[in-house]
């Protein structure tokens, strides 16, 4: 980036750690600029309070984290995702925030055009979390001469900074433009002044931060099927859905099906249920069964989790073997 | 133009009746509506700035305006035939 | 336009204890800003976390109340976005020289065109207070109640070695040399900081023996020194007394700077 963006009339700085980094990413997007960083684990730590902040005062903007394995400095550039519960829930207090995750080169980028879009449409973080499999992969992609791109909604003149219609999402008052907008990360009103002492006020804000995105789950939800008529399902998202892909391609057994999730944050639940003929879900992750929770929640069927941690792919015999038992022979 | 404090905004911390060169601010005496005793003007009329603020077309001292924490002094326009007394230097 | 229009008139009274410096510090600034003729849609105001930070709540502009400490890093990010805006960051001194403090030597380093205004009141004065890096050797506070055993943060030494192009110190007495520091800080290309020693009485006089918001006040008066005169003395070979605050320009130099529109 450093490279390619003040080419492209963009602006890249490096600054001193990563609190600042997310800090000066959520700054530059108040001038209405697109703005993006990128970390691996212990870095997404320290953006935690800042993500907060973003989610606080509605700051579209875009993170990158390149899963690595944890806790604290763990495995550096060996894959995990052992950052997917984080990522919803790491910042203090009760939000929702979208979450995009690749498995390919160029779902990284197709999938980063579109975080950019759906943080500017919702005005919330948007993250895209890929592991060091994707991260350090070389894959022939297409880039297409243009990218799908929205606009930012701009405010209205004479509508209160944070007064949101219908759709929950207010317009953007960009710094510089006359809105004389107050941003700040206390509980404030629609004026955007302070107000931390109303229990009403806080949670009109907090429901509708939680609203605007996890009411629009099914609209914004991201995933692809193969075989709904299956009765083992594969559930993945990341790097484990191309061992999964690897063992369809192998054995092409109809009662084998695939869910991948695109986008896991807010979680499709209409996802799983399309395959109503399900007996099990498994779900193989290269963490301790994070997403297979989220699962369990949604559904009635068996979920079992395959989890894997240290830096090893699931093997496509594994995953094979592990479908196997559970058909019935 | 006539000094103002502004009740609404004073805290009463007495700051302005230091940095006075006239000593026209006095600490006051009287808790007022808000719980705040609220300086008292001495002979207001004697602020340079009352006088010469129109004349030379900017703030001349302002000392008290600057210093006080709570953007409680002002000077307000006069109101057409308002009684005001003079206060004559020799 | 005066100062006192730069304002939010809604939201006055603000919510500084009584005889609290902060509010002149802003006077201060805003004067500068106004005498300076820009217009109000063109400026930032920005902040962490602290007493000093409520500032841009009450400041017309669009303002940017962020997380503790990281003022500057989000300065950082809306003035190279956008070079053509004029950012002041208000900051405190437990949010610049604690929590902050790598951030604010590393936009010194950088030397980026933001004026940084230090409301120093030694104290963190906002949860009770606790000694700040700042808090005097035997000052007390909640966490230093036996007196502070700790050497205090020099802000304007740390600046100039960290690079900024203009550095000077002030007290809340020195209400019109404020105002010009404050001037010449904002049309100085580079960063500018501009650290005010400021009184607390609520949370610093009431526990070292500052009765009243004046003796407060008295103090810094009496107790700071230009930094030229404190020179010549020490190059007499005299001594200058322990606890002097020491204020005037420290530096005002041209290093190369970021975020400065061409």
């Amino acid at each position: 980036m450093a490279v390619k963006l003040p080419k492209a009339g963009g602006t890249f700085i490096q600054m001193e750690d990563e609190i600042a980094g997310i800090a000066a990413v959520i700054g530059a997007s108040w001038t209405g600029m697109r703005a993006m960083t990128a970390t691996s684990g212990p870095g997404f730590s320290l953006m935690m309070e800042n993500i907060g902040f973003a989610i606080m005062t509605e700051t579209p903007c875009v993170i990158v984290n390149i899963q690595r394995g944890g806790p604290s400095t763990g495995q550096p550039t060996m894959a995990a995702q052992g950052d997917m519960l984080q990522c919803r829930f790491g910042s203090h207090g009760d939000y929702s925030i979208i979450a995009l995750s690749p498995a390919s080169v160029q779902e990284m980028y197709d999938l980063t055009a579109k975080a950019f879009d759906l943080a500017d449409r919702f005005r919330v973080p948007v993250f895209l979390m890929a592991d060091e499999i994707i991260g350090h992969m070389r894959e022939r992609i297409e880039i297409p001469d243009a990218v799908p791109h929205g606009e930012r909604r701009a405010a209205d003149r004479g509508v209160l900074p944070f007064a949101a219609g219908p759709d929950d999402i207010p317009g953007f008052t960009t710094f510089g433009k006359g809105y004389r907008v107050h941003v700040t990360g206390l509980t404030h009103d629609e004026r955007g002044y302070p107000a931390t002492t109303s229990p009403k006020i806080h949670e009109d804000l907090v429901m509708r931060l939680v609203r605007k995105v996890e009411d629009r789950r099914h609209e914004i939800a991201d995933y692809e099927v193969v075989n709904p008529d299956a009765e083992v399902i594969f559930v993945t998202y990341g790097a484990p859905a191309r061992s999964v892909s690897q063992v369809l391609h192998d054995d092409a057994d109809p009662r084998i099906g695939h869910l991948r999730l695109r986008l896991v944050w807010p979680f499709p639940d209409s996802a799983i249920r399309s395959f109503p003929d399900a007996k099990v879900f498994l779900v193989p992750e290269l963490n301790l069964g994070q997403i297979a929770r989220e699962i369990e929640r949604h559904t009635t069927v068996e979920v079992r989790s395959l989890p894997k941690i240290g830096g090893d792919l699931h093997t496509p015999r594994e995953l094979a073997e592990a479908s196997g038992r559970c058909i019935a022979p | 133009m006539k000094l103002v404090i502004d009740e609404g905004r004073c805290k009463g911390c007495n700051l302005c009746t230091m940095v006075c060169p006239y000593r026209i601010f006095q600490p006051g005496t009287i808790l007022n509506r808000r719980g705040i005793v609220v300086p008292v003007l001495d002979r207001p009329e004697r602020c340079t700035n009352c006088r010469l603020q129109k004349l030379h077309g900017r703030t001349l001292c302002g000392m008290c305006q600057m210093i006080c924490p709570d953007q409680a002094v002002r000077w307000d326009e006069e109101r057409l035939f308002e009684r005001h007394r003079m206060a004559i230097e020799f | 336009m005066t100062f006192l229009e730069w304002f939010r008139a809604d939201r006055l009274p603000h919510i500084y204890c009584t005889g609290c410096g902060n509010g002149t510090v802003i006077n201060c600034t805003l004067s500068a800003v106004d005498e300076l003729g820009w217009d109000p849609d063109r400026c930032v105001f920005i902040s962490g976390i602290g007493c000093s930070s409520r500032a841009p709540g009450y400041i017309i502009t669009d303002s940017l109340h962020t997380t503790h400490g990281r003022a500057l890093a989000f300065a950082t990010g809306v003035k190279m976005a956008d070079p053509t805006l004029h950012v002041v960051v208000f900051t405190g001194d437990g949010d610049l020289a604690a929590i902050g403090g790598n951030h604010f030597i590393h936009a010194c380093r950088r030397n980026i065109d933001l004026t940084v205004v230090c409301m120093n009141n030694q104290i963190y004065g906002m949860t009770g207070g606790q000694g700040s890096p700042t808090t005097p050797v035997g000052g007390i506070s909640t966490t230093t109640p036996y007196g502070s055993a700790e050497p205090a943060f020099d802000l304007c030494a740390l600046a100039v070695a960290a690079g900024a192009n203009y550095v000077t110190r002030w007290t809340t007495y020195h209400v019109k040399e404020l105002t010009k520091a404050v001037h010449a800080g904002l049309t100085h290309p580079g960063l500018s900081f501009i650290e005010v020693f400021v009184q607390c009485p609520t949370n610093y006089g009431r526990r070292n023996r500052f009765k009243q918001v004046s003796d407060q006040i008295e103090f810094l008066k009496t107790h700071s020194m230009i930094r030229q005169k404190a020179e010549r003395i020490r190059g007499e070979g005299g001594q200058v007394k322990d606890g002097t605050i020491e204020i005037g320009e420290f530096v005002k130099r041209s290093r190369p700077a970021m975020g400065v529109v061409k």
